[in-house]
């Protein structure tokens, strides 16, 4: 669907997009994540059309998507939704109906079919400037979906949005997806989002794309620190490998011996990465065959989306995803004396640079 | 004091008896000022809006020309295309002196760097992300910038009424390329300062009436235009 390679876009204020090389599949959700500032935007620019590149190609559909002739054929057949709706000063019906005019089309019935599909035919007659801002996205996304396009561009959709009325958004694209068939760009932060979204996914960082892959992949290994940071290892350690058995390392690190399966040779400086759910808290010494195991004193107890974040001092520091069952069953407060243990293979080693 | 009073009762008799020679002048400072505002528009706004949609070198330099040609003294335009229009002048050949026609084209240069530095300004103004998401539904340049027109048509309308308030209050132009000949390009603005001059203060009276009323009418129907569907909040 799109095909890109040796990608630039160079800006005044000197920022550079480079992109070596990145793939979207026919009917696959390709999302796009990254800290603020990466490039996010740029990129999903670049696929719409919207900016220049300085040099590089760029394949859309089999096409050429940098000659000028091909430009507005490929937009047309290819549709984008931003984090703000920006709709005109019309009716609902008159702005989801705007890009079959622009194509020189008049059909009320596929304004209808795709209201219905967004719950909001009985909005059609309201000038869209009195929407709110839920009836709004629904009637951007509705607007982005009348022309059936093969290509959907989505940048940050419904970042503004309260959870609630998200949710429901969400649930009524993924459905529409599902049965346009459509590919998906996602740029987004949301990583939860992205991740049970998503196919594919790309991590940008400065400009470049850190990482590309499967989802489960990248957030159980990811290449670098800023990689990491971002796909939410919360505890990353500076170590030094001790040795390596059959690719069960030991590593150096808070003055503690750490083990995790890797490749990496003795000698390696690295971090050493623990994603928060994997680590489990318990009162007795038993690890339950986990080769990690450390007596560790509670520092701090926080709420943490549906569970609780726990902070245990074992002499360096571990950041825990505990449930509210065992929070209260365990009686976790700060100072409370735990056992933290972790599977060598839950660790994920990322090699550093001194 | 008394002859002010005795000028303005005579004035409404003058209009009320409708006095054909005020109304055929009326009917062509009408015509004249707004088929040049008309031009203007056509060219102006489409101008505008490229100008301020497109990049290119020396853009500044031209908005900054386009602005300082919105303070073109009517007199100098009037005299350039006095000049353009002379028998010995390159436009000669057309025989457009002391035409409307002349007038007209007159009035067109006056009120073009208006209507096309308000586009130019009004289209600024639009968010660029707005552009983006109109190109990206995927229309042409020609069409985004039409979407773009249709949502800013209350400012647009704004500089169509500046302009048009320019040209039919403009005395100096159509002066010097109409020259005020009687019943050919006798126009509101000039026969007041003739009248004025001659002393016929009822005359003068008379017909600066008809100029207030007439810019009102033109502005009425203009506003009407631009508040409707406006949201009141």
């Amino acid at each position: 669907m799109i095909k890109l390679s040796g990608l630039r876009v160079a800006f005044d204020s000197g920022f550079r997009l480079e992109v070596e090389s990145l793939k979207v599949r026919e009917g696959e959700v390709f999302a796009i994540i990254g800290p603020n500032g990466a490039g996010k935007t740029t990129l999903l620019n670049a696929m719409a059309l919207l900016n220049r590149p300085a040099a590089g190609t760029l394949e859309i559909m089999g096409k050429n998507a940098l000659s000028s002739a091909n430009m507005l054929p490929l937009r047309r057949a290819m549709s984008a939704v931003f984090s703000q709706p920006y709709l005109t000063n019309d009716t609902v019906f008159d702005n989801v109906a705007l890009p079959l005019r622009l194509r020189g089309l008049r059909d009320a019935a596929a304004v209808g079919e795709v209201l219905e599909l967004f719950q909001i035919t009985h909005l059609k007659e309201r000038n869209a400037k009195t929407l709110s801002q839920g009836e709004s996205h629904r009637t951007a996304l509705a607007r982005a979906f009348v022309t059936r396009p093969k290509l959907l561009l989505l940048d940050e959709p419904f970042g503004a949005l309260d959870e609630r009325v998200k949710e429901s958004i969400i649930r009524d694209l993924r459905r529409v997806i599902k049965i346009s068939g459509a590919a998906v760009v996602l740029v987004t932060q949301d990583q939860e989002g992205a991740l049970t979204l998503s196919d594919t996914l790309a991590v940008l960082v400065n400009g470049r794309i850190a990482q590309q892959g499967e989802p489960q992949e990248i957030f159980a290994r990811p290449v670098s620190r800023e990689v990491a940071d971002f796909v939410g290892v919360e505890t990353i350690l500076p170590g030094k490998v001790a040795s390596n058995q059959d690719n069960l390392c030991s590593v150096e690190a808070g003055g503690k011996t750490l083990m995790a399966v890797s490749s990496c040779v003795a000698g390696d400086n690295v971090f050493f990465c623990l994603r928060p759910e994997d680590i489990s808290v318990s009162l007795n010494q038993d690890a339950g065959g986990r080769r990690n195991n450390f007596k560790a004193k509670v520092a701090s107890v926080a709420p943490w989306g549906l569970e609780y974040k726990v902070e245990l001092d074992c002499g360096f520091t571990l950041q825990a995803a505990v449930t509210k069952q065992l929070v209260d069953g365990l009686g976790l407060k700060p100072g409370a004396e735990v056992y933290a243990s972790f599977k060598a293979v839950a660790a994920h080693l990322i090699k550093r640079n001194l | 004091m008394e002859f002010i009073l005795e000028g303005f009762r005579k004035a409404l008799h003058i209009i009320l008896s409708g006095n054909p020679e005020v109304f055929a002048i009326a009917r062509l400072s009408l015509t004249v000022s707004l088929a040049a505002t008309a031009g203007a528009v056509l060219a102006g706004v489409p101008l505008g809006s490229w100008i301020a949609v497109k990049k290119f070198p020396l853009k500044k330099l031209l908005i900054a020309l386009v602005n300082t040609g919105m303070g073109l003294p009517p007199v100098v335009a009037g005299l350039v295309v006095m000049l353009f229009l002379a028998r010995s002048g390159p436009l000669g050949f057309l025989n457009w002196l002391y035409t409307p026609k002349g007038m007209i084209i007159a009035q067109f240069i006056i009120a073009l760097p208006i209507i096309t530095a308000l586009s130019i300004s009004a289209m600024q103004n639009v968010d660029p992300k707005f552009y983006n998401q109109i190109l990206a539904l995927g229309a042409s340049d020609r069409q985004a910038i039409w979407v773009c027109l249709k949502e800013i048509r209350l400012t647009i309308v704004a500089a169509v009424i500046a302009g048009f308030g320019r040209l039919v209050a403009e005395v100096g132009a159509v002066m010097i390329v109409g020259g005020n000949i009687r019943h050919q390009t006798r126009m509101l603005t000039t026969a007041t300062v003739m009248e004025t001059q001659m002393g016929n203060f009822d005359m003068a009276i008379a017909i600066g009436l008809v100029l207030l009323a007439l810019g009102f009418v033109v502005n009425l129907a203009l506003t009407v235009i631009q508040q409707n569907k406006v949201l009141t909040r």
